[in-house]
């Protein structure tokens, strides 16, 4: 009978060791869970020699193009873009003066916004320009809803002269840095 | 919020709420039958043994070595996401890990051989679920903040991706032989039936954005990433059928699987206790030398290749006459046949756990007469002074590893045990591994009669606030046992 006693006792014990205790969690905290992940990435890049800007001649055209541009406007996409920039940098070391329109359409090709940039004869500097949408920039509806780009290069200048830098071009680089909601 | 996403945490964090198959308090407690299914080579005396069906073992183990619940969810007034920045984000390693183990014994029987009495023979069924998912430290931070900003340069290791899980059903016979006064010997076989399985451990790669050479910005993406899944497919695809007869449909599929429909595999136990002198004991096991061979219901996932984009490229003049404007679907395009993805139905060998125990043990403050005198065996009772004589106390130390996706964990833990007659056995343990080092266990044994329960509880001291825990493990079970012929 002591021998009962004793084990009840211990187990009960036990058991009472085990009891254990929770503090108050909160679980609908996760519906508060804010996940905006900033994505780089590169996005046009263009590249002409100075002999391909001769050959249209004097205050011409040397290029024109219409691209299928989808990157923002994909549904999962544009409902989750929140803000960004833009960046495009250019530079130019052929001997004449030139200028490149970057014009963002819509599905039925109409211009929702036009970037346009003129870059002075080599010796010039690098052009930067950021170009932030969103609250502090333009209309991040632009993007959502561009569906293709349409790049044009003009030349201002004459078409014979040649630069006497090694290998002279204009170069357009850009690049975004995008700020989408995931959750 | 949903119901789905909120199941999945409490899944993920209440599941993972118990340290993946250490057994540092049923190790060694002889007193405890089960005991064999971590050593076979353990001391036996019992006649024989039953357990009660489906409760002679339970256990469960969970374990995070980061995170807890109570860091992230605790009503505490602290933002949310802040708290998954600086608690999560900040502070977890690719090594920390979630995992969680449970255990269910569904029969168990030992029994001494009648023409060979030093022979303790046993066998039983028990199913098994073992999950480990290492933190995914790179792609998290990627998916939370992205490539950009302050992460541009930052090489986003892929394989930080590493996770393995599996639901079995072991049909198990062991043999345990006292080879002399001194040393017994165990061995066990097993046949694993699988429920389910899946792996994805052999993940490498990088994904890196930086200022291009060309470009503003330039992406490279190097992978070499493989999920693989047994089992998985047709449950999948029952749930997603949703036809009203699902619940029919998946018990039918696992009562298949559990009895040897599934896929099949074959491991091994080995154990011994030896006796340096009468009151100082060695003991050893490896567990689970085993592997499942998984060709049935197959469906892999792999994602394989390197490309490097910096965006749409026009080159003049060599691109003067392309006036295609589909270059962006182009460069899609390309980035996917860069980087092939694909399912296939490739079997593949999946590998136990293998898991090693040692242990060192001093018994002291005889307490009398055997402890087994009354075993009716002739086998490792009575005898007079042996190490086989019943001492009150035993202390020592247990070393436990485990073979992970990435390496080997250990364990290590001293212990004390203290025996009141053959009616209440205790055992108390001070566990440090890395998941807790305030790991004190407790472990009881009751022997009314014939009937037998055991309770075991790890980490006591965080029972306070079991959300604020790293660790928890509970194991339980009924038993009837005789040491004579009743």
């Amino acid at each position: 009978m002591k021998r009962l006693l004793y084990s009840v006792f211990l187990l009960s014990g036990f058991l009472f060791l085990n009891q254990s205790c929770y503090e108050r969690q909160d679980f609908s905290q996760f519906d508060d869970l804010s996940v905006t992940p900033t994505l780089a990435s590169g996005l046009f890049y263009f590249e002409s020699d100075e002999a391909t800007i001769n050959s249209t001649g004097a205050l011409g055209s040397f290029y024109t193009d219409e691209v299928n541009f989808d990157a923002f406007n994909q549904e999962y996409v544009a409902e989750r873009l929140l803000e960004g920039i833009i960046t495009y940098e250019i530079e130019n070391t052929t001997s004449k003066q030139l200028e490149i329109i970057i014009e963002f359409l819509d599905d039925a090709g109409r211009p929702l916004d036009t970037e346009i940039f003129t870059v002075e004869a080599d010796p010039s500097e690098i052009v930067v320009r950021d170009v932030p949408y969103g609250p502090a920039g333009k209309s991040i509806d632009i993007l959502a809803s561009t569906s293709s780009l349409r790049v044009s290069a003009n030349n201002l200048g004459d078409g014979v002269s040649v630069s006497s830098v090694e290998d002279p071009k204009i170069i357009l680089r850009s690049g975004a840095q995008f700020v989408f909601r995931l959750k | 919020m949903k119901i789905a996403p909120k199941l999945l945490l409490i899944a993920l964090f209440f599941g993972t709420s118990v340290f993946a198959q250490n057994k540092e308090l049923l190790y060694d407690f002889n007193e405890i039958p089960q005991s064999l299914m971590v050593n076979p080579g353990v001391k036996t005396s019992q006649k024989w043994h039953v357990g009660v069906p489906f409760v002679s073992g339970l256990a469960f183990q969970g374990a995070t070595s980061g995170v807890t619940v109570n860091d992230l969810f605790a009503d505490d007034g602290v933002d949310f996401t802040t708290k998954v920045q600086e608690r999560l984000l900040n502070v977890m390693a690719n090594k920390d890990d979630f995992s969680t183990t449970s255990q269910i014994e569904g029969i168990t029987v030992g029994f001494r051989g009648k023409n060979r009495p030093d022979d303790y023979y046993s066998f039983g069924i028990y199913g098994e679920t073992d999950i480990i998912s290492y933190w995914p430290k790179d792609l998290a931070i990627l998916a939370f903040e992205g490539n950009g900003g302050a992460n541009l340069g930052r090489n986003f290791d892929l394989g930080d991706l590493n996770l393995r899980g599996e639901m079995i059903n072991v049909f198990h016979f062991g043999i345990n032989r006292k080879v002399s006064n001194t040393l017994t010997l165990g061995a066990r076989a097993k046949l694993y039936s699988s429920v389910f399985q899946f792996q994805s451990i052999k993940n490498s790669g990088s994904f890196v954005t930086s200022e291009g050479q060309n470009n503003v910005y330039e992406t490279t993406i190097n992978a070499d990433m493989q999920l693989q899944t047994a089992g998985v497919r047709e449950i999948y695809d029952i749930i997603e059928e949703d036809t009203g007869t699902t619940q029919k449909d998946l018990t039918s599929v696992f009562t298949e699987r559990v009895l040897l429909g599934g896929n099949l595999g074959f491991g091994l136990d080995f154990g011994f206790s030896y006796n340096l002198n009468p009151q100082t004991t060695i003991t050893g096991s490896i567990l689970d030398l085993g592997f499942i061979n998984n060709s049935k219901d197959v469906w892999n996932y792999t994602f394989s290749g390197s490309t490097t984009t910096d965006g749409i490229s026009v080159f003049l003049p060599e691109d003067i006459d392309n006036v295609n404007n589909d270059l962006w679907q182009e460069l899609i395009d390309e980035i996917d046949a860069a980087l092939p993805h694909g399912e296939n139905d490739s079997s593949y060998i999946s590998w136990r756990p293998v898991k090693v125990y040692g242990s060192v043990k001093y018994d002291f403050g005889q307490g009398g007469g055997a402890v087994l005198d009354n075993c009716g065996c002739a086998v490792n009772g009575g005898g007079g002074r042996s190490a086989l004589d019943y001492y009150r106390n035993s202390v020592g130390g247990q070393l436990f590893m485990i073979k992970r996706p990435r390496g080997v964990q250990a364990a290590l833990t001293g212990f004390y045990q203290r025996r009141f007659g053959r009616v209440i056995s205790l055992k108390g343990t001070y566990t440090v591994d890395k998941y807790s080092l305030t790991n004190i266990g407790l472990g009881a044994n009751f022997q009314l009669g014939p009937v037998n329960f055991y309770v075991l509880a790890d980490n006591l001291l965080s029972y306070s606030n079991l959300a604020d825990s790293h660790y928890a493990s509970l194991q339980f079970g009924f038993n009837i046992i005789s040491w004579n012929g009743n």
